[in-house]
């Protein structure tokens, strides 16, 4: 099964192949390794070919850098 | 007669016309979504979908929409599938004076069978994980309970919780999970990381009906949920210990999931077409590593699609969200009628009451801002008359419409707290809040020009049931 060679999402170069489908040859599950979005070969083009995904959608590197973190992380208690 | 697991539940829906299995072949996506989309706007008798032809997979079992309308919500309290939305939440509230009642701990559960661990564990190989929304950023897992206890508080039973929690797969043993922190496992996964800890969970999924329900009921931070889903089935719930963590989990569940929060470590997550009708995401989440993977022969995979509302999501958190508001209500203010909080988790609440005296109804609506689940939620609050049923829409609209002088009758509260959803907050977290005093005035609260009110003629409620019986007999 061919893989999409970029992201949908942002256009990362590196893919890879999380599962396939139990019947031979009829889907592969892909991952991509910058923004983590995961997608299903079979899925409608809106959801995996980059250029038919939707602007809203999107990811860059620097909205990942920029996410917030949900909760934020605790000070570590005083070790007393 | 009180379900014991998922299974015994799809077989009644089965016998009553509320399971539709879809038996032509179809695409993983987007059809199983679009059809669970689609399911709840057959209506109040709306049906569970039950495909097992999926494109691509050889064994794959999905349930869907299970407690997607009154009709299934009704089955699953044990109620005739006729029951009205405002029977169904006064029944509720009936049984949960029954709360607490203690589970009943069982051995050899049936997902005992099967197990993956450590390197070997794929939750690929054993859930056929979809799609739901466009936008979302993988495939979710959304109807699964997830166990976890105090850590500062092992032992203490109250404190160990079961909630409904987005959860993204984000790999053969990796997950996020998104604690809100107005939501008990979050208070858990605060006191672990502050010591620096991982945070012990389990994963239960493809439940008994009630199991659904409890775990996505805003109860108090020290009640348990199994002893409420006993008083709701009128038996005790059936528990185990799971095998690797030791949390207690349903007996009867097709799948178990078991590892850790991994504490204070972060990772891009979502979006997620989210309860409110809206996506979230693009936010640093918490990790899961799965350790362990418990699972029936045959497993059913038990998923929820949301999205615009009215989805499932709607049924199965509506009700469950007006029981702890009105109890919290009626403790302080008897004169409390109903609460109709069904609208996006409470974000809209609706409190019918008497009136003590004059300004009392907005008494009634502060009051609600201050319940634990207002807290997070209650972003508008409507009161109306104790003559006015606040889950009939319309007539909640007649006492918008007659009752509301905006003059004296909004209550603006600035920069009140908010889950974090909330789409309509400008920072998140935080939002103005209304009160809508849509009551008759009374006592020495002289406004208005409100002659006499017209009554319902004493007769009509006897014309009803005589209706009803002539037009059941055509």
């Amino acid at each position: 099964m061919a893989a999409s060679s970029i992201c949908p999402r942002c256009a990362h170069e590196t893919v890879e192949t999380v599962f396939t489908s139990p019947v031979p040859g009829v889907w592969d599950v892909l991952q991509c390794r910058q923004c983590l979005y995961m997608w299903r070969t079979t899925e409608p083009a809106r959801r995996t070919r980059r250029d038919l995904y939707p602007e809203r959608f999107r990811m860059t590197p620097e909205d990942i850098a920029a996410a917030i973190e949900v909760p934020l992380v605790p000070p570590l208690l005083d070790p007393r | 007669m009180p379900y014991d697991d998922l299974r015994s539940f799809l077989e009644t829906l089965d016998k009553e016309g509320q399971l539709l299995r879809v038996t032509d072949e179809v695409m993983p996506e987007p059809d199983i979504a679009a059809a669970a989309n689609a399911a709840p706007r057959l209506g109040d008798a709306a049906p569970a979908l039950y495909f097992d032809n999926v494109k691509g997979f050889t064994d794959a079992r999905i349930a869907m929409n299970v407690h997607g309308s009154w009709a299934n919500h009704a089955l699953a309290l044990g109620l005739p599938k006729e029951t009205g939305t405002k029977e169904q939440v006064a029944e509720f509230i009936r049984r949960w004076a029954d709360f607490p009642v203690r589970p009943e701990w069982r051995d050899n559960p049936p997902w005992g069978r099967n197990t993956m661990d450590g390197d070997e564990v794929d939750i690929f190989q054993v859930l056929p994980l979809i799609r739901l929304n466009d936008g979302d950023g993988g495939f979710y897992i959304d109807k699964a309970a997830v166990v976890s206890r105090d850590p500062g508080d092992p032992q203490n039973f109250g404190n160990q919780n079961v909630g409904i929690y987005r959860i993204e797969v984000k790999g053969k043993r990796r997950l996020a999970l998104q604690p809100v922190p107005m939501h008990d496992i979050a208070q858990h996964l605060r006191k672990a990381e502050e010591r620096g800890e991982d945070l012990p969970v389990a994963l239960a999924l493809g439940n008994d009906p009630v199991i659904s329900i409890v775990a996505s009921t805003p109860m108090k931070y020290d009640e348990n949920e199994y002893e409420m889903a006993g008083a709701l089935r009128g038996a005790p719930a059936p528990i185990t210990r799971a095998p690797l963590t030791g949390l207690p989990v349903p007996w009867g569940s097709e799948v178990v999931v078991e590892g850790v929060i991994e504490g204070r470590r972060r990772e891009i997550e979502g979006p997620f077409g989210e309860f409110t009708g809206h996506y979230s995401g693009g936010r640093k989440m918490t990790v899961i590593r799965i350790d362990r993977i418990s699972y029936r022969t045959d497993p059913v995979f038990e998923h929820l699609y949301l999205g615009m509302p009215w989805t499932e999501i709607d049924h199965l958190m509506g009700p469950n969200t007006c029981v702890p508001i009105y109890q919290q209500l009626k403790q302080d203010f008897p004169e409390v009628q109903a609460v109709n909080a069904m609208f996006t988790h409470g974000l809209v609440v609706i409190v019918s009451t008497k009136k003590r005296y004059g300004g009392f109804a907005k008494a009634v609506g502060t009051r609600v801002l201050t319940t634990p689940h207002g807290l997070g939620y209650a972003a508008t609050v409507i009161v109306v008359d104790e003559d006015v049923d606040p889950f009939n829409l319309p007539q909640v609209m007649w006492a918008l419409s007659t009752k509301m002088n905006p003059a004296g009758d909004l209550i603006r509260i600035p920069n009140m707290p908010v889950m974090e959803l909330a789409p309509q907050a400008d920072a998140p977290g935080i939002l103005d809040k209304l009160i809508i005093d849509a009551t008759t005035p009374t006592g020495s609260d002289r406004r208005g020009n409100f002659s006499n009110q017209v009554k319902d003629l004493p007769e009509t409620g006897e014309w009803l049931t005589r209706l009803q019986q002539l037009a059941a007999r055509r």
